[in-house]
């Protein structure tokens, strides 16, 4: 088991936004997770790698437990993709992608360029590596922001909503990136209403409401004899009426 | 400690009977400055290309050099030529004109930042550029300008002390006074440093409440 | 005149000496106040509000006569503590704002990777926060440059004092010489302030170039 999240509890203030989230998962799985905004997605992807600290329960990533001592190491081997990219304002494109190898993997200058090519190159952004973040459309930022977790080497990818701030003519180059990391073999968990995403490439997803998981399943079964209403309700929505 | 508290308490009289003069120095090189630095403003926005020139001239170079130069220059040098001062008007004045040039500049950018279409509004019913400026954009653009200005009051009741250089027994140099006669240098420029400390928050204070005061929504 | 130019080469150090002073202390009260556990952000907070509260002349007379009780110092060492502890105050809000306008994503990306904080902020924060320094760092030049000249009050032989010194010594000219002097100044600061707008713009990022005027 490559990702063991346990019993995740989280409130801010009175509000409890996670209520005790647990799932598995294995190493080369996509799993997608889906659900109504402010259900907690995003906090519980956070919870994962302790960019938010949980209140209660346990992360495990290749049989080891997150804590605050391993903390650094642990998210190395944990990559995330923000939603609105955060690319590094100061940096080259490329420059954004090698700076993970050669400051924390003990890479050095020429390793970590040669790498941070070819992690371009998966993405299909090697003639803009000279580009500033500020030069590139949003669709490239993504990608770039994709080739920078790929760098880390990493055994999972957490993604939130990576397409969510781009146009959609932009959303269809991100989704085949990650259409192309998935069949690679790549552990991905993902927060995302791309449909043609989760039915490609999801192994399994996972409907959340409420701040709890209502119901998960492989996508035939999720998309086409869902359980909950609650479950069928939200994807006629998102099948229908686009975003929300 | 209450060493130092027995002797600020036996020296305070003394000291703060120069922030009447403090005091005063500030407020007329505040005045003076707004005076002028409104005019200034006004040229440098309004002005004909001579004009405008000449006030940016006056800006940059009193903006570019130390106030204390600008002091003595009017308090030694214009003697040369007949125009004499005694300490304390040298200093109002060389501070008014100093603070002008600063104030100028927030006035100026103040007015800019009142929309084109205020002025266009009050033309189209008829008013001068003059009285427009007057009574349309003036009123908008001194409520922008005073948090910037407020703070450029609080600098000049600091520089205030510069006063001190040509002689005018303000509390910097009563202070200095009480420490050749004392020796407790240390002591005595701490207390002063306390006041201006409790002056400096005394003015931000009532700045910030005049500033609540008349502050307009949506602007 | 020779006089006078070794007094602009006595304020330009003194001016190099307490900017230093200041940068390197601006920057770290301000990282202490950014990103500091509160018992060391309130230390320097006080600080901050302390030399920022205090007129210059004070302050230089204050640690010429006052602090040389305690510690043998000379009149130019007085000048550079009190202006560089004062410009330091005034740094550390430069850099402060600077840090809290780098957008917080980027700290959290960086945390994300895996960097530590210190990491985060040497490789990721500060490289931003300085670029955008630079901009309200030259009103502090010029503000420095001008508070050189205050120095003159303990002694400090810089260019307005010795100004002071021609004049005594030749009887006249006394238009001139402060005529001459301001124009030194003015020229000291049209230089640093044209250097680091240059400065400003080489370093500018393609997207975060120059709005307008200078
Ligand atoms: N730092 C915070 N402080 C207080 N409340 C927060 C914080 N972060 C998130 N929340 C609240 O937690 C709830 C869940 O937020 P979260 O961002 O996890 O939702 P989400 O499922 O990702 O929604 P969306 O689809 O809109 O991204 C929301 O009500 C949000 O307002
Ligand atoms: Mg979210």
């Amino acid at each position: 088991m490559l990702l063991r999240v346990e019993n995740i509890h989280k409130s801010y203030g009175d509000a409890e936004i996670l209520k005790g989230v647990s799932f598995d998962m294995e190493p080369g799985q996509s799993k997608v997770i889906m659900g109504p905004s402010g259900t907690g997605k995003s906090t519980l992807l956070r919870c994962i790698n302790h960019l938010t600290e949980p209140d209660q329960g346990h992360v495990f990533v290749d049989g080891e437990e997150l804590t605050s001592k391993n903390l650094n190491a642990m998210r190395q081997k944990v990559a995330f993709v923000f939603q609105d990219f955060n690319l590094f304002t100061h940096l080259r494109t490329v420059d954004n992608v090698a700076i993970g190898p050669r400051k924390l993997r003990g890479f050095d200058k020429k390793a970590a360029l040669d790498l941070a090519y070819q992690e371009l190159d998966r993405v299909g952004l090697s003639d803009r590596a000279d580009a500033y973040p500020a030069e590139l459309s949003g669709g490239q930022q993504q990608r770039a922001s994709i080739a920078r977790a790929l760098a880390m080497e990493p055994k999972l990818i957490l993604f939130d909503e990576p397409t969510s701030a781009l146009d959609p003519e932009l959303t269809g180059e991100v989704v085949s990136v990650m259409n192309k990391l998935a069949s690679e073999g790549m552990t991905m968990l993902v927060v995302s209403h791309e449909i043609g995403f989760a039915r490609q490439a999801a192994d399994e997803i996972i409907f959340m409401e409420g701040g709890k998981i209502i119901e998960q399943g492989p996508p035939s079964q999720i998309f086409e004899a869902p359980q909950q209403d609650r479950t069928r309700a939200f994807l006629n929505v998102i099948e229908h009426g686009g975003h929300e | 400690m209450s060493e130092w508290f027995d002797f600020a308490i036996e020296h305070l009289p003394y000291v703060l009977q120069g922030i009447p003069t403090t005091l005063g120095l500030w407020a007329s090189a505040m005045v003076i400055g707004a005076a002028l630095g409104l005019v200034l403003a006004w040229a440098r926005i309004y002005g004909s290309r001579p004009i405008y020139l000449a006030a940016t001239v006056y800006v940059e170079i009193f903006r570019g050099t130390p106030m204390l130069v600008q002091m003595l220059f009017i308090y030694l040098g214009l003697p040369e030529i007949g125009i004499v001062f005694d300490p304390l008007t040298a200093a109002i004045i060389a501070i008014g004109l100093n603070t002008a040039a600063y104030q100028a500049e927030y006035f100026r950018g103040a007015v800019r930042s009142v929309p084109v279409g205020q002025m266009a509004a009050a033309r189209a019913l008829g008013m001068g550029q003059f009285q427009g400026f007057k009574n349309i954009i003036l009123p908008q653009a001194l409520r922008r300008v005073i948090p910037q200005w407020s703070n450029e009051a609080i600098l000049e009741l600091k520089y205030t002390s510069i006063a001190y250089a040509i002689g005018v027994t303000e509390i910097t140099a009563r202070a200095e006074k009480i420490g050749y006669e004392t020796f407790q240098f240390f002591e005595v420029f701490l207390l002063i440093a306390a006041i201006y400390v409790v002056m400096t928050s005394v003015v931000a204070q009532i700045l910030l409440f005049v500033e609540k005061r008349v502050s307009v929504p949506g602007l | 005149m020779p006089y006078l130019v070794h007094g602009l080469s006595v304020a330009i150090a003194l001016l190099v000496c307490l900017l230093s002073l200041g940068l390197v202390l601006g920057l770290l009260l301000s990282v202490a106040e950014v990103y500091g556990h509160w018992t060391l952000r309130i230390p320097c907070t006080v600080f901050e509000r302390i030399f920022r509260g205090i007129p210059a002349i004070v302050l230089l007379l204050l640690f010429y006569y006052g602090v040389t009780d305690f510690i043998e110092m000379g009149s130019f060492m007085a000048a550079v503590l009190a202006l560089g502890l004062r410009s330091a105050a005034y740094q550390s809000q430069i850099f402060r704002g600077a840090f809290l306008s780098v957008p917080q994503g980027q700290m959290m990306a960086a945390r994300a990777m895996g960097m530590n904080k210190f990491q985060a902020i040497r490789d990721i924060v500060l490289p931003q926060a300085l670029r955008m320094s630079i901009g309200p760092w030259t009103n502090e030049f010029s503000s420095e440059l001008k508070a050189t000249s205050l120095a003159y009050v303990i002694g400090v032989v810089e260019l307005t004092r010795q100004a002071k010194y021609i004049i005594s010594n030749t009887q006249g000219n006394i238009l001139i010489v402060f005529a001459v002097v301001a124009l030194m100044y003015f020229i000291v600061n049209r230089a640093g302030n044209w250097a680091l707008y240059r400065l400003e713009n080489r370093l500018a990022l393609p997207g975060f170039e120059h709005r307008g005027d200078a």
